[in-house]
Order: C-alpha cells, then sequence, then structure tokens
C-alpha cells in the first residue's frame, strides 16, 4: 500500500516536472532547432525572394558556389568573406588575450583594493555601451582630422600624414579590430581576474618559500593553473570575433568600402535580407555554423582534459 | 638593494601600462561627452579642445527632434526599453521555472532535455535569422513588438545558470512547503523564485543588455519608423549626419544613459555576472 502511495507521488512530480520545461522545449524547438533544420534544407534549394512560387532543389549549388575558385578575385566574393572574418578573428582575438591576460595579472598583484576596484570598472566601462554607439565614437576619432590622426602622428613624430583609417583596405579592419578590443578588453581582463582569484593563495606561498622569483611564478606557476581559463576565453573570444557585426555595418552605411569588412554575418545580412537570396545567405549560415560548431566541441575537449586539481 | 631596485622599476612599468590602457579604455567616452556639447568645427580642431568653450544645446535638440523633426528618437528609446524590459521578465520567468524543474524534479528524459537545451548554445543567432526572418515575414509580425521580442524569449545560458543555482537549494523546503499543502507552482512563485535573487539580477541585467545592443534583428523586423530600436535610429542618424558630429555624439550620449545609469547602480551585478558563459549566446 505504501509502495504504490510512493509510486503515486513520483508519477505526480514526474508530471510537474515534465509541465515546468515544457514552456522552454516548446520556445527552443520554435526558435532553434527548426530554424537550423530549415537553413540546411533551404540551402539546397534556390529560394530567392518570399514567393509562392515553390524553390527547385539544387543539391549542393549554392556550397559549389560559395567555394569557387574562379569566383574568389571578386572582392565580394564568399572566400574573401571568409578571409576577412578571420583576419578580423586572429587580428582582434589575438591581442584581447595576450593584454587582457597581462593586465590581469598586473591588476591582480596590486595591494590597493580600491585601484583593483577602480580599475576594473574603468576598463569594463566601454562594454555598457552598444556597439553602434562605440562604432560611432571611433569614426569620428578615425576622421582625416580627428584624434587618431593627431595622436598617431604626435606619438611617431610624423605631423600631418593622414592614415586614411576608413578607407585604406587595411587600415579600415585595424580600424574594426580596434574598435572591438576596446569595446570588449574590460570583459575579458575580468573574466581572467576570477580566474586567477580561483588559484588558491597557499601555492604562491609555497613557491616564494622555496625562492621562486616572480616571473619563474608567473611561467611556471600561474599560466599553467590559469590554462583551463585560457583555452576557454580564447575559444569564447573567437565565437564572439565571427559573430560580429554592428561595427562592419556602422562603416559600411557610412561610406567605408565593404570588402575588407564583408565578414560572413555581413555577407548573411546584405545576401539574404537586400538581395533576397534566401538559399545563398542560408548556405552561408550552414557553413558559419559548422565552424562555430566545431570551435565549441574544440573547447568543451580541451577543458574537459585539462581541468586541473588543485 | 637589488631586490629594491627591481621592485620600484616594475611599479613604476606596471603603473605605466595600467594607466596608458586606462587612458585608451576611457579617453573616447570623455570624448564623446565633451563633443556632444561642441560643434563640428571644435570637434575637429587640431589640436582637440578636451573642455567645451560653451554648451551647445543644439546638439541635443537635432538629437531629439532627429532626421524628419517628429521626435521618433523618443519612440524608438521606448521600443528599446520595451523590448529589453519584457525580455529580461521573460528570460527569468522561464530559466527560473525550466531551471527548477530540471534541478528539482526526476522525470524521463530529463537528462536528454537538458543536453538538448545547452546544445542550443551551439546555435548561434547569426546562424538561424534568415529562417527566422522567413518565420516571422510568414506570421505577419514584422514591425511588432512581438516579433522584435519573439526570438528571445528565453536564452540556453539563463536556463543553465538557474540550474547550477537552484541544484544547492535545500530540498526540505520544498517538501516541508508540500506537507503544509502548498501547491507546486505556488511553491515555485512564493519559495522558489524569491531566494533566486543574485541569479535573477545577473541574468535580467544580461538579458537587457543583449537586447539594448541588438542591431541586427530590428535590421530585418522592423522597417516602419515608428518601430525602430535605438541602435537602428543611431546608425540611421550617423549616415545621415555623418557631417554633424556633435548631433550624432549628443544622440549616442542619450541612447547610452540607460546603460550608465543601470551599470552605476548594478556594477556588482555587471562585473559579477561576467561569467564564463555570458558571450555564448547573444
Amino acid at each position: 500500500m505504501r509502495i504504490k502511495k510512493n509510486r503515486g507521488i513520483e508519477k505526480k512530480q514526474a508530471r510537474w516536472g515534465f509541465l515546468f520545461v515544457m514552456p522552454a522545449m516548446l520556445f527552443f524547438s520554435l526558435f532553434n532547432f527548426y530554424p537550423i533544420l530549415n537553413a540546411f534544407h533551404t540551402s539546397f534549394y534556390n529560394r530567392k525572394v518570399l514567393s509562392r512560387a515553390k524553390p527547385s532543389f539544387v543539391g549542393l549549388d549554392n556550397y559549389v558556389r560559395l567555394f569557387d575558385v574562379t569566383r574568389a578575385a571578386n572582392p565580394l566574393s564568399f572566400y574573401n568573406s571568409l578571409k576577412a572574418t578571420i583576419v578580423f578573428t586572429l587580428g582582434t582575438f589575438i591581442p584581447l588575450l595576450v593584454l587582457s591576460l597581462i593586465l590581469a595579472v598586473l591588476i591582480s598583484n596590486l595591494s590597493s583594493n580600491r585601484a583593483k576596484k577602480f580599475l576594473q570598472i574603468s576598463y569594463y566601462t566601454p562594454a555598457v555601451l552598444s556597439s553602434v554607439v562605440a562604432a560611432s565614437i571611433w569614426m569620428i576619432i578615425f576622421d582625416p582630422r580627428g584624434l587618431g590622426n593627431q595622436w598617431l602622428n604626435a606619438l611617431m613624430r610624423t605631423p600631418g600624414v593622414d592614415r586614411k583609417w576608413l578607407v585604406d583596405p587595411v587600415m579600415e579592419q585595424v580600424s574594426t579590430m580596434v574598435i572591438y578590443f576596446w569595446k570588449y578588453i574590460g570583459y575579458f581582463v575580468i573574466l581572467f581576474i576570477t580566474g586567477l582569484a580561483s588559484i588558491p593563495p597557499t601555492i604562491y606561498e609555497a613557491a616564494t618559500i622555496d625562492g621562486a622569483n616572480k616571473s619563474q611564478t608567473f611561467w611556471r606557476i600561474t599560466l599553467p593553473l590559469l590554462k583551463p581559463t585560457v583555452v576557454l576565453v580564447s575559444v569564447m573570444a573567437m565565437l564572439q570575433c565571427l559573430k560580429t557585426f554592428s561595427t562592419q555595418y556602422m562603416l559600411y552605411t557610412n561610406g567605408a568600402p565593404r570588402a575588407p569588412i564583408n565578414v560572413i554575418t555581413f555577407n548573411i545580412y546584405i545576401t539574404g535580407i537586400q538581395d533576397q537570396y534566401l538559399s545563398r545567405a542560408s548556405a552561408m549560415s550552414v557553413v558559419l555554423f559548422i565552424l562555430m560548431m566545431l570551435l565549441t566541441l574544440l573547447q568543451f575537449k580541451t577543458t574537459k582534459s585539462e581541468n586541473v586539481d588543485y | 638593494m637589488q631586490i629594491r631596485h627591481e621592485n620600484i622599476l616594475g611599479k613604476i612599468v606596471t603603473w605605466a601600462i595600467l594607466l596608458i590602457m586606462l587612458l585608451f579604455t576611457l579617453t573616447p567616452i570623455i570624448f564623446m561627452i565633451s563633443s556632444s556639447m561642441m560643434t563640428s568645427k571644435q570637434i575637429l580642431r587640431m589640436p582637440f579642445n578636451w573642455i567645451p568653450e560653451k554648451f551647445n544645446w543644439i546638439n541635443f535638440s537635432k538629437a531629439i527632434k532627429g532626421l524628419d523633426n517628429n521626435y521618433i528618437f523618443l519612440r524608438n528609446i521606448l521600443n528599446s526599453l520595451i523590448v529589453s524590459t519584457t525580455v529580461a521578465i521573460t528570460t527569468v520567468l522561464l530559466a527560473s521555472l525550466t531551471g527548477y524543474g530540471l534541478a528539482k524534479f526526476k522525470f524521463r528524459g530529463r537528462d536528454a532535455v537538458f543536453m538538448m537545451i545547452m546544445g542550443t548554445m551551439m546555435i548561434p543567432f547569426e546562424t538561424i535569422m534568415i529562417p527566422l526572418y522567413m518565420v516571422v515575414t510568414m506570421l505577419h509580425i514584422q514591425n511588432s513588438y512581438v516579433g522584435l521580442i519573439l526570438p528571445f524569449l528565453v536564452s540556453a545560458f539563463g536556463i543553465f545558470q538557474m540550474r547550477q543555482y537552484l541544484t544547492t537549494f535545500p530540498t526540505e523546503f520544498l517538501d516541508a512547503a508540500r506537507v503544509d499543502g502548498m501547491g507546486e507552482f505556488g511553491i515555485y512563485a512564493k519559495i522558489v523564485l524569491p531566494n533566486c535573487k543574485p541569479v535573477i539580477a545577473t541574468l535580467s541585467i544580461l538579458a537587457f543588455r543583449s537586447q539594448w545592443d541588438n542591431l541586427l534583428w530590428p535590421l530585418l523586423v522592423s522597417q516602419s519608423a515608428k518601430m525602430k530600436t535605438i541602435p537602428q535610429y543611431i546608425s540611421a542618424f550617423a549616415e545621415e549626419k555623418a557631417t554633424d558630429e556633435g548631433a550624432m555624439m549628443a544622440a549616442a550620449l542619450l541612447a547610452s544613459l540607460p546603460m550608465f545609469i543601470l551599470f552605476m547602480s548594478l556594477t556588482k551585478y555587471f562585473i559579477g555576472g561576467s561569467s564564463v558563459y555570458e558571450s555564448r549566446k547573444g
């Protein structure tokens, strides 16, 4: 009799649990799983506009077109998008990673708690601004008569030189990297400070007793123990950079040339929404999805195997 | 003696690096604030004068009046507030409900459900925006709050956070409430939810921010001026008023005020909430 009653309670509990997770499952099915399957599906058809006409099956044509070598010469081809994305990602995430790690170590070693807090908040402030605001500020700084030229020329003692921040293809890429770096540096500094704080101080004490100096402590203790955070933050920064859109959009709508900053997300937007080539845009989305999924899986794998026990 | 020298030198180098970085992060913000009160001529003068000679009100009135003198700025900032607030609320409610269900109930397929939800973290919004756009056009909900909000009702990250937090919540409290005859939904609303305050704060800030900063989705679904959000306003304003830098900075400053105020009053949650998983989605 008692067992039966318990089982009844369990059943009731199970029903409630199921009920509680239902809304979210419904949401994810409709707004995550269905769209990603739909993207795969659409990428094999030649859907152009939102017309009622039934699109025909074209197999891998859209993908072949994306990776067609003969199209590589076109500055707006997917090839160049891929290149622009990789250049942007590497050029942004490497400085972000290295500098945020250095800054986090320097801040963590400060003795004054007030200075620590002040620096963290100040570095973080740009992250509070929206991407469009960040881009508008920097577009004025990068004006030929703006602060960008003034400062760089003062620093390099080359008065009156225009660096063509938003005109020259390479400088334009550098400009997007600077804007992105500026917005996210504080965020990554804080991630590393959190990671550093989780290393028990007793390990440092032991090292000091053993006569290790500061650089030895950093290379032999801090860095190896921080490895999980480093891996996590670097993959995260990479994923973040692969998704960049607003900065490039702002620069483009303000007259900067499109080709050097035609990153994949921006290309998807132009191809799918402006030019209404929905299938081509879907094929690009699938490529981006696979790229990001591989990175995420890599992250899971490395973080799992690299876990450190203190 | 040797060690002393090294220490002082190290300190100087440390502070030099930290201060250069401080200048780099803060000057553009100060630049925005002071140039919002200047004329274009003053902004692009060499060398730049950091303190405005006289407060140039006209920039702010231009920013608020907008391109067509129709004060659409106010409507657009209201839209952003409505969308961001709603998403923050639905995220908290749905994430806590789901997180509670996953943390405290045993049912068949629970782990599968959890894995599926975590799996959506691997689907970046940028890769599903085209199909979502097709769904929205089919449902005829372009240019509406529903269209702006629907794809962001809850985030997998939010559910993950809630679940982690609630796993440690003492089950005895829940059982005691059950013995007292409280209904399951009542337990969620009256016991679980009030006990999640720190996670709620972090999550709602996160959700609010990600929508406040969202440009891509509104670009797809809001074409009518009335339904545009503040990032769209800033981007259009910057495009049209490219030569009126003062007005552009005034608009940028006004659009940033809500976030600045939120940041200053809730700094702890902003910085503490920079959890490792934050940027996975959004």
